[in-house]
This record gives C-alpha cells, sequence and structure tokens, in this order.
C-alpha cells in the first residue's frame, strides 16, 4: 500500500529479506519485464515515464541486493532504520516553528487576544498567523502536502480560482491546524466567506488576471 | 476552474440502497467463516469471451467431482450460457424469474446437471427490456444467494461494469477474475477491479464529502487528475484522517484474484504476476495470482459437446490445470495464492 518513493529495495523487487540469490534473480527479470513501456501487464495504467521510473528503482534495488556486501550493509541500515522509527511517535508531527513556544499550536483562547479582532478566519488572519509561527508557504506545502499555488489563493481569498468546496475546507482545515489553529472552527468561518465570495463570482471571467 | 456538481448528479441516487448493499456484503464477507453458509465466489472480468462461463462450469464440476455440493449460478442476464456449458440445453426455470418476480423462492429454481454433486439456476429468457433486477430486488437475490443450500455458490457474471455486476462482484467471499493474454482483456480487467474497488470503497465512506470524492475519482477523466486509487488515498489522506483510515483498511480487505485462462507460453503464465505487481505498485491493491488454464483444443471440443472439459476430457492438460485451482480455492486462507518460482 506504501507509494512507490516510500517501498525499500526488497518491496520494489516484490521479494522479502530472506530471499535466495536465486530469488533476488527472478523477481528482478519478472520485475523487469513487467515494466518495459509496452508490457502488456502495464501499458494500459502506465501513463509516460511511470514505467521508466519504476525501472530506474529496479535497477537501483538489483545494483544493491545483488552483491552480497552491499546487501549485507543495506540490510543493517534498514535495521537501523526500524529501530529509530520506534520512538518516533508522531506520526504525522506538524512542522516545527522557529520559536519552540508556538510548537505546541496556541491554544485559540490566546490566539483570539493576539489577534487584532475576532470576526472571521479570513485569508489575512491565516496569514497573519502563519507569519508569526514564522513559516514560509513552503513549509505549510511541505507539511500538509497542498500545493503552494492553492495555499496563496487561500490567503488571497481568489475563491474563484480555488477548487470545489469539498477540497477547499480539507486544505484550510489542513492549514489551519498547521499554524496551530482548531482547523474545523476555522474552515467554518472561513468556508463560509468562501461561499459567499463564490455566489457573487459565478459569472465566467474570461481575463482573470493571474 | 473545477465545475463538479453536474458529473456526480446520478451519483448520489443510490447512496441510501448503497449503504444496505454495504451492511449486507460486509455482513457476508465476515460470515463466511460460517460453516452452514455457501462460499460465494464469484467470477467476472470485464471483458466478453474471456472464459469466465467455461471456468466456472469447470470448477464447479471439478469441486463437485470431489464430493462437494456445488451450485453455479449464471447471473449473466442478457447473455446466459453457463446453462450449455453445464449440458442443459433448454432450462425449465430461469433466474429471470426470481428478477421478474414470478418466483420469490430461488431454491425452486435450482435445476440438476448430468453431474452428481452440481446444480445449476440458469439465466436465460430474462426480459429484453429490463433483464437486470431493480436495486431492492438485488439485494433480496443476494440475500437468497447466502441461503443456498451449497458448500459453494459460484456466480458467472456477465461482461461489463454495470452496477449490478459490481454488486454481485462485491458480494462474494473471494471475487475471481478471468483474464486472457490480450491487451483487451487485461485492459478491461484493470477496469473492472478498479470499478469493483472504487464502488466498494465508496460505501465505506462515512461521510458524504469523501463519498463525493470518490465519486469524482470513478470519472476517469476527472480534473483533479486522480488515476489510480492510491493517489485517491493521498486525497482523502489530506481531506479527512479518519476516512483515509477507512480506505486503507477498505484497500487491505478488497483482494481480487486472477485466473489467467488461454495460456500458451511462459509469458503468458507470468503475466498474472505481473499484473499483481501492477495492482500493488500503482493501485496499492493486493490482488491474488490464483492459477491459469492454458490453452488446450479440448477446451473448445468440450463446450461443442455442451459438457465440463472435465467431465469429457477429465485428463486434459486444462482439466489438471483447473482442478489445481479447484484445490486452491477449497484450501483457501492457507495461502490460496501461487509464488513466482511454483510455476
Amino acid at each position: 500500500m506504501k507509494p512507490l518513493s516510500d517501498q525499500n529495495h526488497y518491496e520494489i523487487l516484490e521479494t522479502h529479506p530472506g530471499a535466495t540469490r536465486d530469488e533476488i534473480e527472478r523477481a528482478y527479470r519478472l520485475a523487469l519485464s513487467t515494466y518495459t513501456d509496452d508490457s502488456l501487464a502495464g501499458y494500459s495504467v502506465f501513463a509516460e515515464g511511470d514505467a521508466a521510473a519504476v525501472r530506474e528503482r529496479i535497477e537501483a534495488a538489483y545494483r544493491v541486493l545483488s552483491d552480497s556486501r552491499s546487501r549485507g550493509e543495506y540490510d543493517a541500515k534498514l535495521a537501523a532504520e526500524r529501530e529509530e522509527d520506534l520512538p518516533a511517535a508522531e506520526p504525522s508531527a506538524p512542522l516545527v516553528p522557529a520559536d519552540p513556544a508556538k510548537s505546541e499550536g496556541l491554544p485559540m483562547g490566546e490566539f483570539v487576544q493576539l489577534d487584532d479582532g475576532t470576526g472571521d478566519f479570513d485569508g489575512e488572519r491565516l496569514r497573519h498567523f502563519r507569519i508569526r509561527g514564522g513559516m514560509e508557504i513552503e513549509d505549510i506545502a511541505r507539511v500538509t502536502k497542498i500545493s503552494p499555488t492553492y495555499l496563496r489563493f487561500i490567503e488571497e481569498e481568489r475563491f474563484a480560482d480555488l477548487p470545489d468546496s469539498v477540497y477547499v475546507r480539507g486544505f484550510v482545515t489542513a492549514y489551519a491546524n498547521c499554524v496551530g489553529l482548531d482547523g474545523k472552527e476555522v474552515a467554518a468561518s472561513y468556508m463560509k466567506r468562501y461561499d459567499k465570495g463564490r455566489g457573487e463570482r459565478r459569472k465566467p471571467r474570461f481575463f482573470d488576471s493571474r | 476552474m473545477l465545475r463538479l456538481e453536474p458529473r456526480i448528479a446520478g451519483a448520489q441516487v443510490d447512496i441510501g440502497m448503497g449503504e444496505r448493499l454495504n451492511k449486507l456484503s460486509a455482513k457476508f464477507r465476515n460470515g463466511s467463516g460460517d460453516a452452514n453458509r455457501a462460499r460465494l465466489i464469484p467470477v467476472g472480468g470485464g471483458k466478453g469471451g474471456v472464459g469466465k462461463s467455461f471456468i466456472v462450469a469447470n470448477l464447479a464440476a471439478s469441486l463437485a467431482r470431489m464430493g462437494h455440493r456445488i451450485i453455479a449460478v449464471d447471473a449473466d442476464l442478457e447473455g446466459a450460457n453457463l446453462h450449455t456449458c453445464m449440458g442443459i440445453s433448454k432450462p425449465r426455470a430461469s433466474l429471470a424469474d426470481f428478477v421478474a418476480q414470478r418466483e420469490e423462492d430461488l431454491g425452486k429454481l435450482i435445476l440438476d446437471t448430468p453431474i452428481p454433486n452440481l446444480q445449476l439456476i440458469a439465466a436465460t429468457d430474462g426480459n429484453l427490456g429490463t433483464p437486470q433486477p431493480s436495486q431492492s430486488r438485488r439485494v433480496r437475490l443476494m440475500r437468497e444467494l447466502r441461503e443456498l443450500d451449497a458448500e459453494f455458490v459460484f456466480l458467472d457474471l456477465g461482461a461489463g461494469t454495470h452496477a449490478a455486476v459490481m454488486d454481485y462482484f462485491m458480494v462474494g467471499d473471494d471475487g475471481v477474475i478471468v483474464i486472457t493474454p490480450e491487451p483487451t482483456s487485461v485492459e478491461n480487467a484493470y477496469g473492472f477491479i478498479r470499478a469493483a474497488f472504487y464502488r466498494r470503497l465508496r460505501l465505506a465512506m462515512a461521510s458524504h464529502d469523501m463519498r463525493k470524492v470518490v465519486t469524482i475519482a470513478m470519472d476517469q477523466r476527472n480534473e483533479r487528475g486522480i488515476r489510480t486509487p492510491l493517489e485517491l488515498l493521498r486525497e482523502i489522506q489530506l481531506l479527512d484522517a479518519a476516512e483515509g483510515g477507512r480506505f486503507v483498511e477498505t484497500m487491505g480487505a478488497f483482494r481480487p484474484r486472477l485466473i489467467i485462462n488461454d495460456v500458451r507460453s511462459a509469458d503468458d503464465i507470468k503475466l498474472g504476476f505481473s499484473i499483481q505487481s501492477v495492482c500493488r505498485k500503482f493501485f496499492g491493491i493486493q490482488a491474488e495470482y490464483l492459477g491459469y488454464v492454458n490453452h488446450d483444443e479440448s477446451a473448445r471440443r468440450s463446450v461443442r459437446a455442451m459438457r465440463p472439459l472435465i467431465d469429457v476430457y477429465p485428463r486434459s492438460d486444462a482439466s489438471i490445470y483447473i482442478s489445481r485451482i479447484a484445490r486452491k480455492l477449497l484450501g483457501d486462507g492457507a495461502g490460496g495464492q501461487l509464488r513466482e518460482g511454483s510455476v
């Protein structure tokens, strides 16, 4: 279930750490034949470049696993990584902002005091809070996996350029959580503005400036 | 700009009924350990002519010969021919009677076949205007199928990915997909796997919003550019962590099984492993390669003779491979899938 980028060499070759040399060899040959550009099993699934990307990983995996010395080193590295993974209990630890005091995420009450007013959570307030946390748009993008362009649109309230509300709600929630706000509360407030803004801008704009 | 609303207009209609279906299919799947209940094995594949009926007739006949009580059900109301593969030229009763509500008791539609332990529910004489049962009728049908008095109930599905076909596939314990080593079949098989998975997934999502996202992804030209279940998973994890968890759970439980039919070369045999690999790497779906059946002239002769191959030519190559798959179905749960190197 892991995406390709997270798979280790054994997973790439679809074999197991106890595999014999012979098994590695067979797995490699099978993998190569599966991921040719015109492979019967894959051509209807692969987009351009997909097969080549997998082949590259297959070759890299085989280079390491076919040599007993490099395989030994790799196994040791995998074992060490597993050890490291154990105490790290935070699965999707939010990005730690520059100021450690803020790394906990500020409770809502405190934020309201810091902020100059109550009212809606608009794009400007989100931006304000991001900057207070010492974060760039790209930092939030890295943590939330939301494209920086959309994050900017959220801050600039370019509602017409944002996708369907199902997505925007998720984006705003993730953004808010990332800067230490209550995602649900922020999203509820922001989405009211979004819905209103979208309602007013239903007419298509052909020369919408970017 | 994204304008998603119109595309999904029709898709929300069946959610209420879908939930019932889902509960039913979950119950069935969980209840597969119940010794009194038939194991339901739907056999599909997307493309027509890949040998679904041939495989069903022969797996059923093979298990029957081993002494198991089998009912094979033709669920292909628009292209019924399982009866022919099993030596019955004019069935006197048909599933169509149940669909048209002329008969409420599915058990009364069971026909004996020339093979001991093997019975059939045919699908001839369907209503040409509305061959498929309504959804409420489908729910009823699936419940009745489970109640049939047999150890195994095979369901021979029609071609395509019609909602009815997908429902039958989903309700079974171990959906089998028959593929032949040709691009058209492989392509349709992926379409079938995706359709089945998305359908199951949409029913597993608790929130209306996430169902909507799944529905958007089901449109293969969706504007979000979601091509594969793995990409959809990333999308949903981002939007809602709890639903992401349900997604992973559904993905783990979905294990389509593959049979490659009409195999002529070692490369054809390997195709099963390759499809398994592509499913895993690109869809995140764990398919199981159940086995292959080689190309065999006697297979064609058996169809001409309107009898299962297993019955006419039990010593033919194809018969031997089919029996191998049948034994795997029996010993299931204990590593039923083929391992590379065992071929």
